[in-house]
């Protein structure tokens, strides 16, 4: 997000505080898409992702007084919103989805899962922010960068990732840390 | 509590409850303490503004039609229907033809003032291929049920198109000139909340003149108002229609709740 797509929503968010349907129909309608791929994405079901927008734009609309400028960009407030929802929905027992294994066949959802190679890094350089987070998760040795990456797209747990990556519980988690650690003072902030 | 006098470990759990690797009870605990701990939420904001941005490499999906449907049932009536990137390339070819339309029956000069009346006129004279109008819902609803096409000759009549603050069509109005039943179609209005109702108004030319009553609007998609009297002596006189929302069983005579939508009244013959 640029500082002027920033500055809009930020400025429908504030109108929906105010109870401006207007804007906040013109919030949908240029954020829903985003926000329903990463819930597709997390939840790799079109019903479940469909059910989450839902409860997520509710709670925007009802919430968007809470949202205060300056803290964080309002798609990093929404985007949080939404995969928090998708985190508790993973997190509910009934939901079952494989996810398709490196090994597997299926090419399409092969595709969509982070490998050790760069693969959706290619496509993380659609603004600044992403562009500096991307020069950093290259930085990381590639089992670092798949543990993160397909903790943050697929929403795996410590436990999930271990099975996935067919490595202790252990060495999975000291990943997580130790390349979150990293992010951190690659991306030069405190 | 442990984690406060540790910032190293308040921004280790921070990173991971955004990352999602903080999970179950570690997870709701945590959600608990930022409530409580400024310092905690701007860990927080601190590594969502890191991490977020990830996303990015994500495709956007359009979501279904009936979500947005959905979210407008849950925060109340009022809303507006965006159009999706993906629903308004498809309605921008047949939105063409309709401003087409709307400029022929203006260049024709059977409308004085406005797409109000042509848009009724095309969706009740032309063959039904032109009535794809698209606009928005207008057309979801077959014409046919608040609008009596009895041939292809109009009868005398007056039209309305209300619209709320927005600027959407809120409300269409249809009565036959000699007839007192006024047809009606709610187009993006809702229903009122409880004891409330909705209230049409006929509303003079002269300025101060008294606004009159038309009767309370029925609820449901579409249906018919009872006048006192025929829609030429009801309507002939009142150049413009407004509702207002009112106590269910109305106003008494005297409007005193906001105006939900106005539009023009058109004598059509």
């Amino acid at each position: 997000m640029e500082p002027q797509q920033n500055k809009e929503l930020a400025d429908l968010l504030g109108a929906c505080a105010r109870g401006d349907r207007v804007a906040f129909a013109r919030l949908y309608e240029a954020t829903s898409p985003k926000l329903f791929g990463v819930a597709v994405r997390m939840l790799r079901r079109e019903d479940l992702a469909a059910e989450v927008l839902q409860e997520c734009y509710v709670s925007i609309w009802k919430n968007a007084g809470s949202y205060s400028v300056g803290l964080s960009a309002p798609m990093t407030w929404m985007t949080s919103i939404v995969r928090n929802r998708c985190l508790d929905s993973l997190r509910r027992p009934r939901i079952e989805v494989p996810l398709a294994r490196n090994d597997e066949s299926g090419e399409d959802s092969l595709a969509a899962v982070p490998s050790e190679e760069l693969g959706p890094l290619a496509s993380l350089q659609r603004s600044n922010d992403a562009k500096a987070l991307a020069a950093c998760l290259a930085q990381l040795d590639g089992k670092m960068r798949q543990a993160i990456m397909l903790a943050f797209f697929e929403g795996l747990s410590h436990s999930e990732l271990a099975s996935h990556m067919q490595q202790p519980l252990g060495t999975v988690k000291t990943w997580i840390r130790r390349g979150l650690e990293r992010l951190k003072s690659c991306l030069g902030e405190d | 509590m442990r984690y406060r006098d540790k910032p190293a470990l308040q921004d280790r759990l921070a990173a991971e409850y955004v990352l999602g690797t903080l999970r179950g009870r570690a997870r709701t605990r945590f959600e608990r303490w930022t409530r409580e701990d400024a310092t905690l939420r701007r860990c927080v904001e601190g590594w969502q503004t890191r991490l977020n941005s990830m996303a990015d490499a994500i495709l956007p999906v359009a979501p279904p039609r009936r979500v947005w449907k959905a979210i407008e049932a849950q925060i109340g009536s009022g809303a507006t229907a965006p159009v999706s990137r993906a629903d308004s390339s498809r309605a921008g070819e047949r939105r063409a033809g309709f401003w087409e339309s709307v400029a022929f029956w203006r260049a024709t000069g059977l409308v004085a003032s406005g797409m109000a009346a042509a848009l009724l006129v095309a969706v009740a004279v032309q063959k039904p291929q032109v009535v794809q109008v698209p606009v928005d819902r207008v057309v979801e609803v077959p014409i046919e049920r608040i609008i009596e096409v009895e041939s292809t000759r109009m009868q005398p009549a007056y039209v309305a198109v209300l619209r709320n603050d927005a600027g959407k069509i809120a409300f269409l109005a249809y009565a036959n000139r000699n007839s007192n039943e006024l047809w009606f179609k709610r187009v993006d209005m809702g229903n009122p909340s409880g004891d409330m109702g909705y209230e049409l108004w006929g509303l003079p030319t002269e300025p101060g003149g008294k606004p009159r009553s038309l009767g309370m609007i029925p609820k449901g998609e579409s249906g018919t108002i009872r006048l006192a009297t025929a829609a030429d002596q009801a309507l002939g006189d009142m150049p413009a229609l407004a509702i207002t929302m009112e106590p269910a069983k109305g106003s008494g005579g005297t409007a005193t709740g906001p105006m939900i939508a106005k539009g023009d009244c058109q004598k059509f013959w």
